[in-house]
C-alpha cells in the first residue's frame, strides 16, 4: 500500500502504544489502597497534632464538645455507634484515590483527545467518555446512558472491569463494601477526564450488586 | 541443562506475546506518579517515602511470584546466576515489557563462612546488577529539587517487589538502587545481593 519509508516515518511519528501487563497495575492499585490507607491515618494524626499544638498555644480557642455526627452520605455505617474512626479513615483514602484519578484521568485524555477535533456539546462528551474512555481504560464501552437532558447523565456498566474480580472470603456484603472503595479511582478518573475537556461536573460512583457499576454525572448547565 | 540466554529471553517473548490482558502503560505511569506524589504529600519525609515504596512493593513482589510461577512454569533456578537471567528476561519481561540487561557480579572470596547447608550452588554475597534502559515507572516524571536532596528513589517500589518475590521462593536478598535517571545518572541501576537461602518453613497454623 504505502512506501516503506513513509510508513517507518508514520511509526516514528505516532508510535504504538506501548503496553504494560494488566495484572501488574491490579497489583498495583491493591496495594495503593493500603498503602493508602496508612499514610492517610498519619497525615490526619499530623494533622490533628498540630491543632493540638495550637490550642495548647492558646492560638486558636479549643473546639466545643462535638457529638459524634453521623455521616448520612456513608452508606457502609453500622448502626453499633462506632463508626466514626472507620469512616473517617476511609474518606481519607476514598478523597485520596479520588484525587489519583483526576491526574490520571485529566492526564491520560489529553493524550486520547490529540487527533480528535473539538467536542460539540456535552452530549458529544459524554458519548466521548463512554466510549473511548472507556475502552482505551478498561476494554469495553458502556453498556447503558440515560440522561434527563438537563445535565444529569448516569452511565451504566454491567461489568465493571476494577470490580469484576472483588470477591471477600467474609461473604458478598463484605465485597460489596469493599468494592464502593475501589470504585473512587475509575470516578476520579472521569471526573478529572471531564475537567480537562472543561466541564467542572461531579462524579458519584453507585454499585448495588457486583459487578454492575453506575456512574451519575452531573454537568453545568452553562457550556 | 542449562538454558542460555537466548532461550530466556524467548520464553520472556512468548509469556508476554500470551498475556490477553494488557494495559496502556500510560496509565500504569500516571498511577503510579500519582500515587508516589501523594505519599509525599502524606508523609513529608522521603526516607520515610522510600520504606513505604519498599514495602508495598514487597506486598506486589509476594503476590506476583506465584502469578509467574504459574504462567512461566519454570523450575527452580540452578544458582543465582540464573536468578538474575529469569528476572530479567522473563520477570521483567512479562509484566513490564521491558528487558534489563543483567550484569553477574563475582563471589566473595573463600574465606567466608563455610556454607554446608546450601544446596544449590550459589554462594550468599553474589549478586547482579539490573540496569533498565527504559522504566515504564517514570515516564513523563522529573524530580523537583527537594526530592533530589531528599534522596527520594521514585521506583523503589521495583526493589520491594524482587525482595517479596525472591523471598517467597526461599531466597532473603537485599535489593538496592544504585543510580536513577531522574536523579541525573547515567543509567538505572538496581542491585540484587543474595544474603542467604531461607529454610522452608510451614506457615503458622496450617497443619
Amino acid at each position: 500500500m504505502q512506501a516503506a519509508p513513509v510508513s517507518a516515518l508514520g511509526t516514528l511519528a505516532d508510535p504504538p502504544a506501548r503496553m504494560v501487563d494488566g495484572a501488574a497495575m491490579d497489583y498495583l492499585l491493591i496495594e495503593a489502597v493500603n498503602a493508602l490507607r496508612v499514610s492517610s491515618a498519619v497525615a490526619s494524626a499530623r494533622a490533628k497534632k498540630i491543632e493540638r499544638d495550637m490550642v495548647e498555644a492558646g492560638l486558636v480557642p479549643p473546639p466545643p464538645p462535638t457529638a459524634k455526627q453521623q455521616n448520612p452520605r456513608d452508606s457502609t455505617s453500622s448502626t453499633s455507634g462506632k463508626i466514626s474512626g472507620p469512616a473517617d479513615e476511609d474518606e481519607g483514602v476514598r478523597s485520596r484515590l479520588e484525587a489519583i484519578g483526576m491526574h490520571i484521568g485529566g492526564n491520560f485524555v489529553e493524550r486520547l483527545c490529540r487527533d480528535r477535533p473539538l467536542f460539540s456539546d456535552s452530549l458529544d462528551v459524554i458519548k466521548f467518555v463512554c466510549k473511548d474512555l472507556w475502552v482505551s481504560c478498561w476494554d469495553k464501552q458502556v453498556d447503558n446512558l440515560r440522561t434527563n437532558h438537563r445535565g444529569v447523565y448516569v452511565l451504566q456498566d454491567n461489568a465493571f472491569k476494577p470490580i469484576t474480580r472483588i470477591s471477600s472470603w467474609e461473604g458478598r456484603q463484605e465485597a460489596l463494601k469493599r468494592a464502593k472503595l475501589y470504585v473512587a479511582l475509575p470516578a476520579g478518573i472521569i471526573r478529572g477526564a471531564l475537567s480537562r475537556i472543561g466541564f467542572q461536573g461531579t462524579v458519584v460512583p453507585e454499585i448495588t450488586t457486583l459487578p454492575q457499576c453506575t456512574f451519575q454525572i452531573k454537568l453545568p448547565k452553562n457550556i | 541443562m542449562a538454558t542460555t540466554s537466548k532461550q530466556y529471553k524467548a520464553i520472556g517473548e512468548d509469556l508476554w506475546k500470551s498475556r490477553t490482558d494488557k494495559i496502556n502503560s500510560e496509565l500504569f505511569s500516571l498511577t503510579y506518579g500519582a500515587l508516589v506524589v501523594q505519599l509525599i504529600q502524606d508523609y513529608e519525609d522521603y526516607a520515610v517515602v522510600n520504606k513505604q515504596l519498599e514495602k508495598m512493593g514487597y506486598n506486589i513482589g509476594t503476590r506476583l511470584i506465584e502469578d509467574f510461577l504459574a504462567r512461566s512454569s519454570l523450575g527452580r533456578c540452578s544458582d543465582f546466576r540464573e536468578v538474575g537471567e529469569v528476572a530479567a528476561k522473563v520477570g521483567f519481561k512479562s509484566f513490564l515489557n521491558i528487558t534489563p540487561t543483567v550484569t553477574h557480579s563475582g563471589v566473595p572470596p573463600p574465606s567466608a563462612r563455610p556454607t554446608s547447608t546450601v544446596q544449590q550452588s550459589g554462594v550468599p554475597g553474589s549478586s547482579f546488577i539490573l540496569t533498565l534502559d527504559e522504566n515504564p515507572l517514570a515516564e513523563f516524571v522529573e524530580l523537583p529539587d527537594e526530592a533530589l536532596e531528599g534522596g527520594l528513589w521514585f521506583s523503589n517500589v521495583l526493589c520491594g517487589v524482587l525482595r517479596g518475590a525472591l523471598e517467597m521462593v526461599q531466597m532473603q536478598v537485599q535489593v538496592e538502587f544504585l543510580s536513577d535517571v531522574l536523579r541525573g545518572d547515567e543509567s538505572t541501576e538496581i542491585r540484587v545481593t543474595l544474603l542467604k537461602y531461607l529454610e522452608e518453613e510451614v506457615p503458622v497454623g496450617d497443619d
